[in-house]
């Protein structure tokens, strides 16, 4: 009799020490999986340093990429925050653009009027920021409350922001700036470029939210299980509906770089950041079916790109090669990371035979 | 007689025809020759490769999958068959035969990285669509081919039959190229809806787990649809080829958006499970439809992204809401059924109370 209580309670512990452990494996496993990120990104870092001495670590180059990926590491920001609840934002880039081209026309209409520049520059960021906010807000309408798969739904916003962008600006592109609208992209305070000031405060503000908010842990709820999050009493209506502002956001932010960097705004600036966004938030370890990805690992897989590309760039490899490179990079750190989840599992069968 | 009517009206294809309906009206009010026969075989003609590879987008986003490489896949087999052509052979059957080989063999890789090793399908697309995008354009440069071998634009030329064009005295025929649309939409057809595959690909995206425990094997399955998926761009590459008559490398961009969007307008879900041959057809007609109906209305170009975006997120917001709208209704019924039954119970308890 008593021997079978005692079973009985060896049965019921057992599960449970098997959930400690996998979550602990998986702790371990996330943790290595950003050191890997590092390592990686300082290993790229040194080979391209060695393989063009005194190419890849001047300061004209160094500085050239500092003025380069925060754009697109606000792009990948932007991405990350929606992949997370499992879903995905097509419109990003076309919400920038459209954003910086509403901005755009506003900038060069008062500049033309005679207002002073700097009163022109703050409202043309803020009709930037107001846009890129409504752009934000339709696709959360859409996603959270009609209810419409984040991919089908930002395809239509996506469409929809492009056409609304080449009605303005016929195909062309807008041009005629303050000169002082430059100084967003161009320009660098104690030696530090003012795209990577901001491209920084997005990382702060983005870590803040989504990893050490209780906003944040509701967006990872939402990732994991929607249903059991809306049963847990959380609004995940209302969560959804803030995230797709704040991607909206980020996209104004990115589009007043890209504006400012290229002293114009047209529609189709910065579209081949839509799918390296994606590829970024991939590789930096955020599951693309929602619940996990963090903020570091997003942005040293931004950084780990730009490497690459900056390096392939200065190695005079054509442009489209640096294409193939990446997509292969996307591929085979998916299938690297495939394998060691196999043999992780594998390990775990393995141990709990022992344990047995 | 009347449960049949109420089927019609409930079905998801209805819908969307009613509306091509409608948007018809409209278009040939605005501008008459719209519904000649004539420009309705322009339309055709010129939307057939988009017909084609909805087919394979359909079954892709059957089983919950998508795929962003075809525009990248059907470039490189436009490229890779104009160059067989002009340097090798300018034999039909063997430019089909390279192009279907290697539209499929792509569509295998794609099936490989998604069905073998478990990445998902949209970021296993991504990373192909890079690859061949880029490779294609380092190889050709971004140039086009040109000097396509004649007997080649002879057989692009061939009609069928002869139809007397309204108001005019030429006399058109039905491009050849349309029997490849035909055999595409006849051969999805019959693998969804007769053979062991169809069943598996719906059971699949209707939910993976019990679809294995009832014996389908969706990596078999899924290896499949990507695999079938190549084979039909590697159709449409031919048959594009046909019609243009040269080979642009950079003609696909951005076309990947359209075919999903002409598919999911037809009512297919990106969540899988749903989704039908016929449903596609027609939105692939109603996509096809209101680009054409916006030339002949003469609103400038730019307007049709917005017109389509706005098509878009309506028809699948109209959709959504009305499925909610269902689905409280059926929650309706069960609390009342189940509020009848706790009568009965009452009226049971009183009557043994009672005794």
């Amino acid at each position: 009799m008593n021997k079978d209580i005692q079973k009985k309670t060896k049965q019921t512990e057992t599960p449970q020490e098997e959930n400690r452990m996998r979550r602990l494996v998986k702790k371990v496993h996330l943790e290595t999986k950003e050191l890997v990120l590092l390592q990686i990104l300082i290993g790229v870092f040194l080979l391209m340093s060695i393989l063009s001495p005194g190419r890849f670590l001047s300061v004209y180059n160094l500085q050239s990429m500092a003025y380069q990926f925060p754009e697109f590491g606000i792009f990948a920001l932007a991405m990350m925050v929606i992949v997370v609840t499992g879903g995905i934002n097509l419109s990003i880039t076309y919400s920038a653009t459209l954003s910086s081209i509403l901005g755009a026309v506003v900038l060069v209409s008062l500049n033309n009027l005679g207002v002073p520049p700097l009163v022109t520059i703050v409202i043309g960021v803020l009709v930037i920021i107001i846009i890129s906010i409504a752009c934000g807000a339709l696709n959360g309408l859409i996603v959270a409350y009609i209810g419409i798969t984040p991919m089908l739904a930002t395809l239509g916003t996506m469409t929809l922001f492009e056409g609304i962008a080449l009605n303005i600006t016929k195909g062309g592109a807008i041009s005629g700036f303050p000169d002082m609208f430059q100084w967003f992209g161009n320009s660098a305070i104690l030696g530090i470029p003012v795209p990577l000031l901001i491209f920084v405060l997005v990382i702060i503000a983005t870590y803040f939210i989504l990893q050490r908010s209780s906003f944040g842990a509701k967006v990872y709820m939402i990732g994991c299980n929607p249903t059991a999050t809306r049963f847990s009493g959380v609004n995940v209506r209302k969560v959804l509906f803030l995230l797709y502002i704040y991607s909206g956001i980020l996209t104004g932010f990115a589009g007043i770089i890209m504006a400012s960097r290229y002293n114009s705004a047209k529609e189709s600036y910065g579209y081949t950041y839509l799918l390296q966004s994606v590829a970024a938030a991939v590789l930096g370890g955020t599951d693309i079916s929602g619940g996990f990805g963090k903020v570091f690992g997003t942005v040293v897989s931004v950084l780990i790109l730009q490497v690459i590309s900056s390096g392939l760039n200065i190695f005079g490899v054509n442009r489209f090669i640096t294409d193939v490179i990446m997509g292969m990079i996307l591929i085979v750190v998916l299938t690297i990371n495939f394998v060691n989840n196999r043999m992780e599992e594998k390990a775990l069968l393995s141990k709990k035979v022992v344990t047995a | 007689m009347n449960n049949i009517f109420s089927q019609i009206k409930r079905s998801k294809e209805m819908g969307i025809l009613a509306i091509l309906v409608v948007i018809s009206i409209i278009i040939s009010a605005f501008n008459s020759s719209f519904l000649t026969f004539g420009n309705l075989l322009d339309v055709v003609k010129s939307n057939i490769v988009l017909g084609i590879m909805s087919m394979g987008m359909l079954l892709v986003l059957l089983t919950g999958g998508i795929d962003v490489s075809i525009a990248s896949v059907i470039s490189a087999v436009t490229v890779i068959i104009g160059r067989f052509m002009v340097d090798y052979s300018s034999n039909i059957f063997l430019i089909f035969v390279v192009g279907v080989v290697a539209g499929s063999l792509m569509g295998l890789i794609n099936g490989l990285l998604i069905a073998k090793l478990k990445i998902p399908p949209i970021v296993a697309t991504l990373g192909t669509m890079s690859v061949i995008f880029g490779l294609v354009l380092y190889l050709t440069n971004g140039n086009w081919i040109t000097g396509i071998p004649q007997n080649f634009i002879d057989f692009g030329r061939v009609t069928i039959g002869q139809f007397p064009v309204a108001g005019s005295d030429q006399i058109q025929g039905i491009p050849i190229q349309f029997l490849f649309l035909l055999f595409a939409i006849a051969l999805t057809w019959f693998i969804l809806k007769y053979t062991m595959i169809g069943r598996g690909i719906y059971a699949i995206g209707g939910n993976r787990d019990s679809a294995e425990r009832i014996g389908m094997n969706s990596e078999n399955i899924t290896l499949f649809i990507y695999t079938y998926e190549g084979f039909l761009i590697g159709l449409a590459g031919v048959v594009h080829t046909s019609i243009m008559r040269q080979v642009d490398p950079n003609a696909f961009i951005g076309f990947e958006i359209q075919v999903i969007a002409a598919v999911v307008l037809g009512g297919a879900s990106v969540l899988g499970g749903y989704g039908s041959v016929s449903g596609t057809i027609i939105g692939v007609s109603l996509f096809c439809i209101i680009n054409n109906g916006l030339i002949l209305m003469h609103i400038p170009t730019f307007w049709q992204k917005i017109v389509v975006g706005i098509v878009l997120i309506t028809s699948i917001s109209f959709d959504v809401i009305q499925k909610r709208m269902h689905d409280k209704k059926n929650i309706k019924v069960d609390i009342d059924e189940s509020e009848s039954s706790f009568k009965r119970l009452g009226v049971a308890e009183k009557s043994t109370s009672q005794a």
